[in-house]
């Protein structure tokens, strides 16, 4: 019993931390801009806030009520994302933003703190419990006004590792997008990829007939082992059971005795001897008693007809 | 006054009637859907499929007026039809469609002989052959990939890799995979009859062995795990194929296996049927690529049933005389469960009466279901 409630509680942990990895995990600071120098987006009300772009790398829509926004290392919980709020669901692979203006009180995405501009300015999100880090980044302090720090492709890279973001001026090349992708794709990349170097789909059809053939070949043998171990087994298991004489007896039956065998010798004897069997031809019938059980009984489940 | 009240109203009304707005596409759909009923019908092809696939071509070109906002039309957001689509468009049909497949499916063919798993494997060629012409056609990789998949000879599998591919192929593709099914038993005789010599065709092969209880519930499992591992995006298809085939097996869900085999697989084939048949709107359908992929989709089957052919001859010259196998089981490679596997067993007994080979070529018969699924997954992985 105990065994059964350990492995129940294993279980269930094991699920509890996939649902845990699967989920806010891929909440990730994707884009930040430290000081809003009015060449950027504006917020509800107007103003030229700094803002913090949060990005859903999942694949499914990821709820963030009760994360926390912090920029102080020694306060991991500083800003809770309010519930309630039927914005702070992110979709599929899309992005939130927040105003970093130091009122909360505007609405949800407003967090109770500001950047300094010219100094380092650290920023993370924590999951629920406050304890669990779910992303970080230290923003440099020479970004200028009006510059965004941002992933070089949306939500991918590691936790707090400088080489995946870069400073971007709005340039052409670097241009700076809140609530849009880093990189925006207009084509597949997988396809035009394909369309570019295997125009004749040569290499395609022999990667994917080496994949389809791997994975059958696999399954096949891996059915070829099980069935011979099946064999094996059950050939064991019947050597256990007979002695060694009705071993002998059982392999001579096993090689030689097929059905048709037994039928073709019956036959022969029958003809030869002309053998019958002699049958008693006497028939018993006996009376089924049956207990009455109102549980039996037919009344008890059919309905009675209504009364007109 | 109240005349010309009349004639306002009258007229509006003949403007929304299917004879004001009827146009010739319509017509020749309205037809194109007559042809499947009537094939369906008198000539008993895939009667389960060609009905309801059939009289959803003609509940899909009723012409209407298409900017009066009446929410009927199979792609407007909201009507009742455009609801029943969404299992079509998202994708989730197919794999329903593949749990009863599982659930009515016997893999013991397979498992008492791995190898002619193999055979299910070559098949598969017929699909990367019809990728590498529709490229030359001018197809992109995507839509290639999506109507490539038609040499899997399985709709199910075709309906979910174009709803992700080429959503806007999809009709053809689907109508296309269903009609080649459709017409196993014309395409595939001559095709094998010309592959094969008279004595191959005479080839008996051995009774398969008897499979224990347990390897048929490993199989689900292992099958699983293995093939999912190498093509994760073959999930949706092969995790409902094994998952109907150890509901099937395992001995104690006897319940849910005959719900997912019967009342389950027809309701999904109902509404799989119809939409896939209404989605082909005259719009949409009638267009000359729909003629390519009518084309490439013959194409497609018969490259899939000759490579099936082709490599038993080729493994058989690797294989002890003992253990040769028929070739007339190779077609079967191309999934069409399990009319392709019925096709090698009369040809057989057509040459000798005494060889049945019908559950030899179950074995390349299912294991093209898993073939397809997996070069759908593969086609997924590499192109979406």
């Amino acid at each position: 019993m105990k065994k059964r409630l350990l492995t129940l509680l294993l279980v269930t942990l094991a699920c509890v931390t996939a649902v845990s990895a699967q989920g806010r995990r891929g909440l990730r600071l994707n884009e930040v801009m430290i000081a809003n120098d009015s060449t950027s987006v504006v917020d509800d009300f107007g103003r030229y806030s700094a803002w913090v772009e949060l990005y859903n790398s999942t694949f499914a829509p990821l709820e963030i009520s009760s994360v926390f926004i912090t920029n102080d290392r020694s306060n991991n919980t500083l800003y809770p994302v309010p519930l309630g709020d039927v914005n702070t669901e992110i979709p599929a692979r899309q992005h939130v933003l927040f105003w970093a203006d130091g009122e909360p009180n505007k609405g949800t995405f407003h967090l109770n703190f500001t950047f300094t501009p010219g100094e380092d300015n650290y920023l993370a999100i924590y999951d629920a419990n406050g304890l669990s880090l779910i992303d970080e980044i230290v923003v440099p302090g020479n970004l200028l006004p009006g510059q965004s720090y941002a992933r070089k492709a949306d939500g991918e890279g590691g936790i707090n590792n400088p080489e995946d973001w870069e400073v971007r001026d709005g340039s052409e090349a670097k241009y700076i997008t809140p609530s849009s992708n880093n990189i925006i794709k207009s084509t597949n990349n997988k396809v035009d990829s394909f369309a570019e170097n295997d125009p004749h789909g040569f290499a395609m059809a022999v990667m994917a007939m080496c994949i389809v053939f791997s994975a059958l070949l696999v399954l096949s043998i891996c059915f070829y082992i099980i069935s011979r171990i099946g064999a094996s087994v059950s050939r064991s298991r019947k050597i256990k059971a007979l002695s060694s004489d009705d071993e002998e007896l059982a392999d001579h039956h096993h090689e030689q005795d097929s059905g048709e065998v037994i039928a073709a010798i019956s036959a022969a004897l029958s003809e030869h001897l002309d053998a019958h069997d002699r049958e008693s031809t006497v028939l018993t019938i006996n009376k089924v008693r049956r207990a009455y059980s109102p549980w039996s009984s037919k009344i008890y489940n059919l309905r009675e007809l209504p009364r007109k | 006054m109240f005349s010309e009240f009349l004639t306002q109203n009258l007229q509006e009304f003949w403007h929304l009637t299917g004879f004001y707005n009827a146009t010739w596409q319509h017509l020749v759909m309205l037809v194109v859907g007559l042809f499947f009923i009537w094939l369906a019908i008198k000539k008993n092809f895939e009667p389960m499929l060609l009905v309801p696939i059939g009289f959803g071509i003609l509940i899909g070109n009723v012409p209407f007026n298409t900017t009066a906002g009446l929410e009927i039309g199979i792609y407007e957001e909201g009507s009742v039809l455009n609801i029943l689509y969404n299992g079509v468009s998202a994708g989730w049909y197919p794999p329903l469609i593949f749990l009863g497949i599982g659930a009515m499916t016997d893999f013991s063919a397979l498992i008492a002989n791995p190898k002619l798993m193999l055979i299910g494997a070559a098949a598969q060629f017929g699909i990367f052959g019809a990728y590498m012409v529709a490229l030359l056609l001018g197809f992109a990789p995507d839509q290639a990939g999506a109507l490539a998949i038609i040499g899997g000879a399985d709709g199910p599998t075709a309906i979910f890799l174009s709803s992700k591919l080429a959503p806007n192929l999809m009709g053809a593709i689907a109508v296309s995979a269903y009609s080649y099914m459709a017409l196993v038993p014309v395409i595939q005789p001559p095709l094998m009859r010309l592959l094969t010599t008279k004595n191959e065709r005479l080839i008996k092969m051995k009774p398969a062995r008897a499979v224990s209880q347990n390897e048929k519930i490993i199989f689900p499992i292992v099958g699983l795990i293995l093939t999912c591992f190498v093509v994760p995006s073959g999930l949706p298809l092969l995790g409902m194929l094994f998952f109907g085939n150890l509901l099937r097996e395992c001995g104690v869900t006897n319940r849910l296996a005959k719900t997912a085999s019967n009342a389950l697989t027809d309701i999904v084939t109902i509404l799989l049927g119809m939409t896939v048949g209404a989605s082909t709107q005259a719009s949409e359908f009638l267009t000359s690529e729909t003629i390519c992929i009518f084309l490439l989709g013959f194409m497609a089957f018969i490259i899939a049933s000759a490579s099936g052919v082709i490599f038993v001859k080729l493994f058989n010259l690797v294989l002890p005389k003992s253990k040769k196998i028929n070739p007339l089981i190779g077609n079967a490679g191309v999934s069409a469960v399990p009319m392709s596997a019925r096709i090698s067993n009369n040809l057989g007994l057509e040459y000798d009466p005494s060889n049945y080979l019908l559950m030899h070529a179950m074995g390349p018969n299912v294991a093209g279901v898993i073939g397809s699924a997996v070069a759908a997954g593969v086609l997924l992985g590499f192109l979406a």
